[in-house]
């Protein structure tokens, strides 16, 4: 009498409801770490050596474990699978149930560190993927970090020295690596550093969408990320202008380097700081630092095909004649406008006149001791359209007709502003002698190309108003 | 004699023997349904079961004519309620363990993660399943005779059953939760465009208060989520059951759902119905009976009446637990199989591109991303309004009960459906293409956007056409006309939204050709 269609409906939905009600059920009491917790009491079990132990293997729980761990704002389940990690018989064991390596837990007792302090991962999760947090589905932005990198987390608490002492090379040797290549020529620290690349201040701990991932191959992670960018700067972003010279090893230990560049600090009872943080600051050092990314030993002076530019070899003692140390001074307190180079005086990328000087005099060792011959510009009234006319024969082939040199051009930008309020004498004899180790020939009648002192003055005059003369003639020059 | 002497102890045992008859009989207050007599009784005598007439309509009982959407709109309710309940016994509205308390679910609360996927899903259900209800009713024209008032309520509850999911989406405090949080303040705030055109900002900030009174302060925080919270466990549900509650006691009153006027038997009817008693029954039909209380419809004492009339026991009930099961199991099936998402952490630092509002709203943030006014405040309001007002604008009752009336009706609307989509998709593809009046003249000013811009264009195209069919026909013919456009503009709209834009709301044809990041 009833109506077959609804009968039937309320059949064939009755029977998809208790089925998939059944398959909740199996899927709830049998979650992934119940099965890890099952072979892990059996083997517990099976090697016992005695009834007592046996005993005590049998009464082992199945439930899920956690630390948790109030100060650091964190709850980690990680124990409810990795079994083992304080069972000194299971060193040889499988993950997840092998005992923890070394002796590190005897001074970071589980009760107080947890697991994610060191390793990261996402501790309340309680299955593999999600807790390790690896792959984007996660939606995890602190995925477990491979033992590779693992140092990291130590300098989050301990001081270099200490590490040093303590044999955590890797840590320490990253962190000279980043003194020593030059980083903060283009990165920012502590707001001390060049700004051609991104501030590194909490890099380690940035959220994942900050890193464009699309080139990294692999697991999509901020440390792929940073060690496939050391290999190859352009193939993770294609219009980075990052100079990284490492070999595969040095990639691992810098990498390891900034991911203690974390922005959250533990509490300070777990902090260790036994040693003030060792800084170098003589004169080679601070080049290490902020210099020798671009201008290398200094020595030569080569054309980059990254920076579309050629770079000038500051320690070249032909360099180092002409350009006394007020000029220096000048040029990196300044900057060159249109170019790399930074302006790194103390409102700027943040170095101190003391912090300048002493680069100068690093640079300035070799100089030479004889001072160039005087050329005595004040003595020459120099003609601007006769500067003009020599220009245009002798020098755009070089520094462009317009002076701004550019792209393809061997000569550099002379109406950027260091060239223009230079010395005119400085620039005389910049013409005059040349720049050895540089494209830039001596013009000079002695031992050059024949210009007489006349017509460097004339062309020094000409050059000196190149900058007016553009505002003048264009709105397109606007550094 | 034995009575009077007998012990109050016997007396006892004999009450514990009937324990279970007499609980049974004082809970049912009517015997077994055995008649039609105490069928009727089943029903009436029961708070849950009196909503609902001793007999229905066998019109009522033909899955075609209604398809069930109302019922799994109420039963997926009820699945949101009782999953909500759960849920906020572990959920702890508070920004720095919202996220905290949703993982907890999701990893360590036995069948947490069901239980939120059940939530989840049967909320958004629940929008589907109420616009689908919204269309039924219009295209079988029951918003007619005495049920326009009725139609305004089921309105009223489609707007909170989007308030409940969007308020819902804020709650974990995620990436997700946080932008659309941002998002809605903005929809919130984009009268602010109109007042800044008419330079009274500063007097008449009506935007900007309203965002405030929203976020509880300049910026999404703390404060907002409890104010979020509020408005999901106690705000809405409140004013959704107190409408709710209204919604079907109108129904009753105004005889059951609607049906057509000469409803003929055909063959597959008889399967609902165990035939009424001639005799014996509540209703016999030799007799003639006045009812006790005012209702509208036909008493049911007309033998015609009884004759397509079944016993709501069982028929009906058996009908409305097959579909509560099948609601039910859907429902955990879709749960077992998808998970509700669950993103990073909110971080306000990190603008999702493109923040994009729940897929329900998306519609509106297209129509947004040409004028903030006219897609926050102005469209949804005309839209609202415009459907409010159907029952009142459109009085004739001629085919009550009857899907799009008649063959004229099913081909305005099939008309309808084929120039809307073409008309809405053309005018898209125009915008994508060319840019509107901002890309063209750049210091144009503000209002005149406001003004004329593609939604406001397609509304008035919307009207336009209905009152050209209507001046053909009926108005009835320009409501199918005009209802067809609004549901055609609203599916495509929201694909628009949701597949179609890209970062900085720009157009893609998908989400692979998005750039980087």
């Amino acid at each position: 009498m009833l109506n077959r269609f609804y009968l039937s409906l309320l059949l064939i939905s009755g029977i998809v409801l208790g089925a998939f009600l059944l398959f909740v059920g199996y899927r709830e009491i049998s979650p992934e770490w119940k099965q890890y917790q099952v072979e892990y009491k059996n083997n517990l079990i099976k090697n016992a050596k005695d009834d007592a132990t046996r005993e005590r293997a049998k009464e082992v729980a199945i439930e899920i474990r956690q630390i948790y761990l109030g100060k650091l704002k964190r709850v980690d389940r990680c124990t409810t699978c990795h079994l083992g990690i304080e069972n000194p018989l299971m060193v040889d064991a499988d993950q997840p149930f092998s005992s923890h390596s070394g002796d590190y837990l005897k001074n970071h007792p589980l009760d107080k560190f947890g697991c994610t302090t060191c390793h990261h991962g996402q501790g309340r999760a309680l299955t593999k993927k999600e807790a390790h947090g690896l792959g984007h589905k996660t939606h995890w932005d602190d995925p477990i970090i491979p033992t590779k990198y693992i140092q990291s987390s130590c300098a989050q608490c301990h001081d270099y020295k200490t590490l040093e002492q303590k044999g955590v090379n890797n840590i320490v040797k990253g962190r000279n690596l980043f003194q020593e290549k030059g980083c903060r020529g283009c990165h920012k620290l502590n707001k001390v550093g060049g700004d051609l690349g991104k501030p590194l201040d909490g890099i380690g701990s940035q959220p994942i969408a900050y890193f464009p991932m699309k080139h990294v191959t692999g697991e999509k992670t901020i440390y792929s990320w940073i060690k496939q960018h050391f290999d190859d700067p352009r193939k993770i972003v294609p219009e980075s202008q990052m100079r990284a010279f490492l070999t595969e090893e040095e990639a691992d230990l810098i990498t390891t380097y900034i991911l203690t560049l974390r922005a959250e600090e533990p509490p300070r009872e777990y902090r260790r700081f036994m040693h003030m943080p060792e800084v170098k600051t003589d004169g080679e050092s601070l080049y290490k630092k902020y210099c020798i990314a671009c201008h290398a030993t200094g020595k030569i002076s080569v054309y980059d095909e990254i920076l579309k530019r050629t770079i000038p070899a500051i320690k070249n003692p032909a360099f180092l004649k002409a350009a006394d140390d007020n000029f220096l001074r000048n040029v990196i307190k300044e900057g060159r406008t249109g170019t790399q180079m930074t302006a790194w005086k103390i409102s700027a990328a943040g170095l101190s006149d003391a912090e300048i000087n002493k680069i100068i005099n690093y640079l300035s060792i070799d100089r030479p001791e004889e001072k160039p011959e005087r050329f005595g510009f004040a003595d020459f009234t120099g003609n601007v359209e006769r500067g003009k006319k020599l220009y245009e024969i002798r020098c755009t082939f070089c520094h462009g007709k317009d002076g701004k040199g550019g792209e393809g051009l061997l000569g550099i930008n002379l109406i950027n502003p260091v060239v223009q309020s230079a010395d005119p004498e400085f620039l005389a004899i910049t013409v005059r002698d040349g720049r050895a180790g540089t494209p830039m020939a001596a013009f000079g009648k002695k031992n050059g190309l024949g210009l007489e002192d006349q017509d460097i003055a004339d062309l020094i005059t000409y050059v000196k108003t190149l900058s007016q003369k553009k505002e003048n003639l264009s709105n397109d020059y606007k550094d | 004699m034995n009575e009077r002497y007998r012990s109050g102890v016997s007396e006892f045992i004999d009450n514990i023997k009937n324990l279970q008859r007499s609980f049974l009989a004082s809970f049912l207050r009517s015997g077994k349904p055995t008649s039609d007599k105490s069928r009727a009784a089943l029903m009436f005598n029961n708070f849950f079961l009196h909503i609902q007439g001793v007999k229905t309509h066998i019109n009522t009982l033909r899955p075609t004519y209604t398809f069930g959407l109302g019922i799994i709109s109420f039963f997926l309710l009820i699945i949101v309620v009782v999953s909500g309940v759960m849920l906020m016994v572990y959920y702890n509205p508070s920004i720095e363990r919202a996220y905290n308390t949703i993982k907890d679910i999701n990893y360590v609360v036995f069948a947490g993660r069901l239980l939120r996927n059940v939530h989840k899903w049967a909320g958004e259900g629940m929008i589907i399943f109420v616009m689908l209800h919204m269309t039924r009713v219009f295209f079988t024209g029951s918003y007619a005779k005495g049920r326009e008032f009725n139609w305004i309520i089921g309105i009223i509850l489609l707007i909170l059953t989007f308030g409940l999911n969007l308020s819902g989406y804020m709650l974990p405090w995620d990436q997700l939760a946080y932008w659309a949080l941002v998002i809605v303040a903005n929809i919130i705030q984009s009268p602010k465009e109109i007042t800044d055109s008419l330079g009274i900002t500063q007097y008449f900030d009506i935007g900007g208060f309203s965002k405030q009174l929203f976020l509880g302060g300049y910026t999404a925080g703390q404060e907002s989520l409890t104010r979020v919270y509020f408005l999901h466990i106690m705000f809405f549900p409140l004013f959704l059951f107190i409408f709710l509650g209204v919604h079907f006691w109108r129904i009753r009153k105004d005889g059951g759902l609607t049906k057509p006027e000469n409803l003929e038997q055909v063959g597959g009817d008889t399967g609902y119905a165990s035939r009424p008693e001639k005799t014996g029954g509540v209703f016999p039909t030799f007799k003639t009976y006045g009812l006790m209380e005012l209702a509208r419809g036909k008493t049911p004492a007309v033998d015609k009446d009884i004759e397509n009339t079944v016993p709501s026991w069982p028929n009906l009930l058996l009908a409305e637990f097959a579909v509560f099961i099948l609601t039910l199991a859907a429902v955990i099936v879709y749960s077992f199989f998808v998970d509700a998402p669950l993103r990073e952490p909110a971080n306000p630092l990190i603008p999702e591109n493109p923040a994009k509002a729940p897929w329900y709203f998306l519609g509106l943030q297209e129509l947004l991303s040409y004028s903030a006014f006219m897609g926050g405040v102005g469209l949804p309001g005309i839209a609202l309004l415009g459907l409010a007002l159907i029952p009142y604008l459109d009085r004739e009752k001629g085919h009550v009960g009857i899907w799009f009336s008649n063959r004229q009706g099913v081909i305005e609307a099939v008309k309808a459906l084929f120039v809307g989509a073409l008309v809405n998709v053309g005018l898209l593809a125009f915008v994508v293409n060319f840019g509107w009046f901002r890309n063209w003249w750049p210091n144009i000013p503000q209002l005149l956007i406001t003004l004329v811009n593609p939604g406001n264009i397609w509304v008035g195209f919307m009207i336009a056409w209905s009152l050209w069919v209507m001046r053909k026909g009926s108005t009835r013919m320009g409501a199918i006309a005009m209802f067809t456009m609004f549901l055609v503009s609203f599916l495509i709209f929201t694909y628009m939204g949701t597949y179609l834009r890209g970062p900085n709301w720009d157009f893609f044809w998908s989400k692979s050709q998005w750039p980087v990041h």
